[in-house]
């Protein structure tokens, strides 16, 4: 039982530095770094990494963190990211768990999965408000996918090397 | 499926609902003005955000001078020419500047800004967000600031407004933002109407004047600004210049693109209007 605790306790001590260095990446550095006119998100990359090679638990848990993390660096003060990053989370873990082979095509899949779905999420409320034509935030979408996706890469090797390093995921 | 659905997944999904309702009931308990998340983590996130801002700041700057060099040294030649054409502009500008100086104290600008109570912020950080054109000052309700309060850059130009506010920090939407609308008219002939974010606009910097009664008054030049009504701007405040004239996708309801005036990507400091005196 105190094993298991430690064992939480340095997965938290690992994740927490490298969700806050995403968050702080995300919200003050890369919003000064757009391409065509836009920003990358960080956390949802992250947030698909851990759930895809830790599982539906530690992917919901990071992607309950990660969510927290995305409204606050979106300036508002919903907590719309917070439920839907934890369920992509699970969802993404649950893929891995099941459906998924391991290996880096089937971890960009679900990077794409998880920023697609994001970027639809975000298209989808001011299509609702009637803030924007379809067409256009779809386009704007888009490209924060695709220029997020190139993060995808270093944050692979990072999500791995957790993996590696606390052995998890797996005996759920 | 059983197997799938663990206890621990449901618990991950009743924490997430737990987060959403907590976060619910401080927003309506702040007033609608701060959500629990930015509370808790404000006095953590805000030096360490400040002080990357300006490491970031430092570097395009860094930047700028190593790989613009002879782009600058271009525009220095052309800055000279410039100078010789504004001298000579300046001397129009003088007798511009007397009348011009009659004519704001006819109208009362001056008065009425001296009534203006102003906090000066800095700008923290903008919005990771695509979709929207925000960004969190330095300062909040402990400074006074109050929610929907508006902001201005210093020369006095419109920046945004207050949408949401913690003790020591607020977030200004600016006008660009597709939330913000506001009650404006031309300076030129008083033409009303209404200036608000359009998403299209919003990413070319932009924003669009609608609801104009008289579209024969659109002219491209023409000063935009605040027409006071609604009490929650003050009168005459600048927004933006005239650009360009379009019709919406019905082809009945003409409008004016209008760039803001103040320059939203370089903002640095910005100053919330706490108070003013509202013109009957």
């Amino acid at each position: 039982m105190a094993r298991r605790k430690n064992g939480v306790l340095i997965k938290g001590l690992i994740l927490a530095p490298y969700l806050i260095l995403l968050y702080l990446l995300q919200s003050t550095v890369f919003t000064h770094l757009p391409l065509f006119g836009t920003k990358p998100l960080l956390l949802p990359v992250a947030a698909a990494g851990i759930a895809f090679f830790c599982g539906r638990v530690e992917g919901g848990v990071f992607g309950l963190f990660a969510g927290m993390l995305m409204d606050l660096s979106y300036n508002q003060l919903t907590v719309q990211f917070t439920l839907l990053m934890t369920f992509l989370g699970i969802l993404i873990g649950l893929m891995s768990d099941t459906v998924l082979v391991q290996g880096f095509p089937s971890y960009l899949l679900s990077c794409a999965l998880e920023l697609a779905l994001v970027s639809a999420y975000q298209v989808l409320s001011l299509w609702v408000l009637g803030n924007a034509p379809v067409p256009l935030s779809a386009a704007v979408g888009l490209r924060q996918t695709l220029y997020s996706l190139i993060f995808s890469l270093p944050l692979y090797y990072l999500s791995r090397f957790y993996f590696r390093v606390t052995r998890s995921g797996r005996n759920i | 499926m059983k197997d799938l659905i663990s206890k621990k997944v449901i618990r991950i999904g009743v924490a997430a609902v737990l987060v959403a309702l907590l976060a619910a009931v401080t927003v309506a308990l702040s007033g609608g003005s701060a959500g629990f998340a930015s509370m808790l983590s404000e006095p953590f996130f805000k030096p360490l955000k400040s002080a990357l801002t300006s490491l970031v700041g430092s570097l395009e700057h860094v930047y700028d001078y190593m790989y613009r060099f002879d782009e600058m040294e271009a525009e220095n030649a052309e800055l000279k020419k410039r100078v010789a054409q504004l001298e000579q502009d300046y001397r129009e500008y003088t007798e511009i500047s007397e009348e011009n100086g009659r004519l704001r104290s006819l109208l009362g600008f001056v008065e009425r800004h001296e009534e203006m109570t102003l906090e000066p912020a800095t700008v923290i950080s903008w919005t990771a967000s695509n979709f929207s054109s925000s960004f969190t000052a330095s300062k909040g309700s402990d400074a006074g600031i109050a929610l929907y309060d508006p902001v201005v850059d210093e020369y006095g130009n419109l920046v945004g407004q207050v949408t949401s506010v913690s003790g020591a920090s607020c977030v200004v939407s600016t006008v660009i933002d597709t939330t913000l609308s506001l009650g404006a008219q031309m300076y030129e002939n008083g033409e009303a109407g209404v200036a608000g974010g359009d998403f299209a606009l919003m990413k070319e910097g932009n924003l669009k004047l609608s609801y104009i009664s008289n579209t024969t008054n659109l002219v491209i030049g023409n000063t935009v600004i605040t027409s006071g009504s609604g009490g929650v701007y003050p009168a005459g405040l600048v927004i933006g210049t005239v650009t360009g004239i379009a019709v919406g996708s019905s082809g009945l309801d003409p409008y004016a693109i209008v760039a803001p005036a103040c320059r939203i990507d370089g903002l640095t400091h910005v100053y919330v209007i706490t108070d003013f005196a509202v013109s009957e």
